[in-house]
């Protein structure tokens, strides 16, 4: 009972996201644990934990920023190799976004299935349990052979659009048909319309032309995604459902990479708000784009550290948002 | 040769393109490029099923990019069915996070060795790594070459007065990697050390200890060992030393080292029966376990051989005389340290945050001859040169130069306290870190630095560095993927060639 006892959750911090793990703490009501991490003149990373870790319950939350997915993604095996070393019980890497989960598949000869080889990577470092919010696909799950908690920031937006708009007035729009099932999802939620529009991707990051299947007419159309990236999709999806005469169109988007010229693009859209999670941060993407809108999602990533922690069920997550 | 693929990563396309070449084939076809979002994108736009793949790459300024494009170019090679893969890496990424050197830190080499393995390496080949203990954390065949022939051979060709030469480690953890130049060379070997924790009173004692049984020439000369002597003496006398015997009488802590002024009590009251016993085993080597305060005793007392030790004071990683204000008391001394951007990294360094941050004791700055100088700024510091080389040419010898302090301090050691002629630094790995080439090159003491392209260097850096020397891998690692692609023996690629 005493060796019970003394097993506690050390919330331990990568330099991605501070401001998310600092959420998580206070949600969670301890502290975040003293580190160190830096880099050497050659730049290789270097970590050490503050304080003890044996027999502990260790999280690790790091997210990863765009630009230094490679830093953040080694600083993060860096983290969970130091914890094993230091005896932690069981450590759990909380990974909001997922890196390469994108490359999970071998879709042209010779493809790396680089999702599988980041799978890979955190069980050889030490991981025994990962958190992730809305994996791009929920195969990669099946990448792991330790347990995934994949959670869905899906709740949160049922609960952003029940607060800001009339339900009946919205179609629910995705803005590719791999992404129908998640806003379908939400739509039978509201209960309101679905429309899906088809997209012709000749390249990575480039788009090709679209076709809107369904009637948006007089609505606001609400784009549902996992990922805006370049936000290519989501503007030109925007234009054209404003083309189908969509009244206002904004995005829900779980996580806001933004890289690239996504702001500048974004500022010049139709679009009237593309709303994200915090999942990945956004530094000063905020003040630098008028239209975007963050939903915290630290309450769910907190709530499901407890109750891995304490054994409880995970599942209430799934359809509901802890307020 | 026949069904062998070899794949450059973006942080080395030269040394590929001359492995290739000194193996008659061209580089396969990547396309190794990043998403827009950070994301490493890897293409293989050749087949590779059934065949000897080889992926070469070395380290970067991005160094955790490159790690992760090894790493998935292993992986996608191994999704397209390649027989075998081999990773072959000049210089091996992280290669001094190899132990567990303060509370929790990570043993990030082993994790780097099992994500390779993970990736689907077969086999790795690599050069010079910092502990060949390292070998041990595949669960595949690691073949560690060694450059050591090439440089031996470069020293024999272009150093005029080599046979004269003095190898010399600039610390004692990399002692054993010095010692076998040394030997292969058949030359004299010497050290400098400096003292982290204790002022400039320490003694030599302890350092001499770990000297015992490598075999040195007795070279006596008696004139510079009277300059030695008189620099002692007014070592003694500066202001900054007189009070050292109330910091020596504390407990060091330090078992190697028997509390000196009961040995030095010894020295003066009863100095046979200490001859004596130094005597016994004074076979080959000089056993040394002597302080400076012999000097005072005079030359009557003097085990000559003893004598090749000489001290010098650190300041701010600079060598200065003996007068020079001690910066404890100094504000000038504090102005400097603001100024001088090396001080100013070490202030950030690693473990400046350790003491507190972790109510940690002192053994992560002891195993600190798997970093670079981890001196505190503001603080004096004692370095010891052990072993004559005044007026010979000196090599300093390591298996990476990535920050220039201790090479400064080395060679200025060398050059002023030890009156050496010329200071060549050599080492296998020239990762040079930050502004760190300009510095040696700027540095007067420093005459050559010679490295290899292990490491890859930006042309206009080294293009700039007049006094820099690259010696070419490339031959020795084509060789071993011939090898390795044929199942013929690696030992010859090890033994010296006298070519001479």
């Amino acid at each position: 009972m005493s060796a019970e006892m003394a097993n506690e959750i050390k919330l331990i911090s990568g330099r991605s996201h501070p401001d998310l793990s600092d959420k998580i703490a206070k949600r969670l009501g301890i502290d975040v644990a003293r580190t160190i991490s830096l880099n050497y003149s050659n730049q290789e990373t270097s970590f050490t934990v503050g304080e003890s870790v044996r027999d502990e319950d260790v999280f690790i939350v790091q997210s990863t920023a765009t630009g230094d997915v490679n830093e953040g993604l080694m600083e993060l095996l860096i983290m969970i190799s130091a914890c094993r070393t230091a005896s932690a019980r069981r450590i759990t890497a909380v990974i909001p976004n997922f890196p390469y989960a994108r490359q999970d598949k071998k879709d042209k000869s010779r493809a790396p299935i680089s999702a599988r080889l980041v799978a890979n990577m955190l069980q050889t470092a030490g991981a025994n349990h990962i958190v992730t919010v809305d994996l791009h696909a929920s195969q990669i799950q099946g990448f792991f052979s330790v347990p995934v908690d994949n959670l869905y920031a899906e709740p949160s937006f049922l609960r952003y659009i029940r607060e800001n708009f009339n339900a009946e007035d919205c179609v629910i729009v995705s803005p590719d048909a791999g992404g129908a099932k998640r806003a379908t999802s939400i739509a039978d939620h509201l209960n309101t319309a679905f429309a899906l529009i088809h997209k012709e991707r000749p390249r990575p990051n480039v788009v090709g032309r679209m076709v809107l299947v369904g009637n948006v007419e007089d609505k606001v159309a609400i784009l549902v995604d996992d990922m805006a990236d370049t936000c290519g999709t989501l503007v030109k999806a925007a234009a054209v459902l404003k083309e189908n005469g969509a009244k206002s169109v904004l995005a829900l988007v779980t996580h806001g990479i933004l890289s690239g010229n996504a702001i500048e693009t974004l500022n010049g859209s139709v679009l009237s708000a593309l709303v994200v999670t915090n999942t990945v941060p956004l530094g000063d993407k905020v003040e630098r784009c008028p239209k975007l809108r963050v939903i915290d999602i630290s309450p769910t990533i907190a709530e499901a550290i407890r109750r891995t922690h304490n054994g409880e069920s995970v599942s209430y997550l799934f359809t509901h948002a802890p307020v | 040769m026949r069904s062998t693929l070899i794949f450059s990563g973006t942080s080395c396309p030269g040394l590929t393109k001359k492995i290739c070449e000194n193996l008659g084939m061209a580089p396969a076809d990547a396309e190794l490029t990043q998403f827009s979002n950070g994301e490493t994108s890897v293409r293989i736009l050749t087949s590779v099923r059934e065949k000897d793949v080889f992926v070469v790459q070395s380290g970067s300024p991005k160094i955790n990019d490159t790690i992760m494009e090894l790493l998935i170019m292993i992986s996608a090679c191994k999704g397209g069915s390649a027989s075998k893969i081999t990773a072959v890496l000049p210089y091996f990424p992280y290669s001094r996070q190899s132990k567990k050197k303060s509370h929790r830190g990570a043993i990030t080499a082993r994790m780097l060795a099992n994500l390779l393995g993970v990736a689907g390496v077969k086999h790795v080949v690599t050069v010079d790594l910092h502990a060949s203990q390292m070998q041990g954390f595949f669960r595949c065949p690691v073949d560690n070459l060694h450059a050591e022939p090439l440089i031996a051979r470069w020293i024999r060709h272009n150093v005029p007065d080599w046979k004269e030469a003095v190898v010399v480690s600039k610390n004692a953890g990399g002692t054993k990697r010095v010692t076998s130049l040394a030997d292969a060379l058949k030359l004299n070997f010497g050290m400098v050390t400096t003292d982290k924790k204790r002022g400039p009173n320490m003694t030599a004692s302890m350092i001499m200890n770990h000297l015992d049984g490598i075999e040195r020439q007795p070279v006596l000369d008696p004139i510079s060992n009277q300059v030695r002597n008189n620099t002692s003496e007014l070592e003694n006398g500066t202001p900054a030393s007189t009070n050292g015997h109330s910091q020596d009488s504390r407990p060091t802590a330090d078992a190697q080292e028997p509390p000196r002024q009961i040995n030095g009590a010894r020295s003066r009251a009863t100095s046979n029966p200490r001859h004596s016993r130094s005597q016994t085993t004074l076979s080959q080597s000089s056993v040394i376990d002597e302080m400076d305060e012999e000097a005072e005793e005079g030359p009557e007392y003097n085990d000559q051989r003893a004598h090749e030790v000489t001290h010098g004071r650190l300041v701010q990683g600079h060598i200065v005389p003996d007068d020079f204000p001690s910066p404890a008391t100094s504000v000038a001394g504090e102005s400097i340290h603001e100024e001088d951007p090396m001080t100013m990294s070490h202030a950030s360094s690693f473990f400046a945050p350790q003491s507190h941050a972790l109510g940690g004791s002192g053994d992560a700055a002891e195993s600190s001859d798997e970093e670079d100088e981890i001196l505190k700024p503001k603080v004096e510091h004692m370095i010891t040169l052990v072993g004559d080389v005044k007026g010979r040419s000196v090599f300093i010898v390591d298996d990476m130069i990535d920050k220039p302090g201790s090479w400064i301090a080395a060679a200025e050691t060398v050059v002023k306290r030890g009156l050496a002629k010329k200071v060549y630094c050599i080492a296998t790995h020239g990762v040079f870190g930050g502004d760190c080439l300009e510095q040696m090159q700027a540095c007067d003491c420093i005459d050559t630095i010679v490295v290899t392209n292990s490491y890859p260097i930006p042309e206009d850096k080294a293009r700039s560095a007049s006094k820099l020397v690259v010696l070419d891998l490339s031959f020795l690692l084509a060789e071993a993927i011939r090898r390795n692609h044929y199942g013929e023996s690696m030992s010859p690629l090890f033994q010296h060639v006298l070519d001479q």
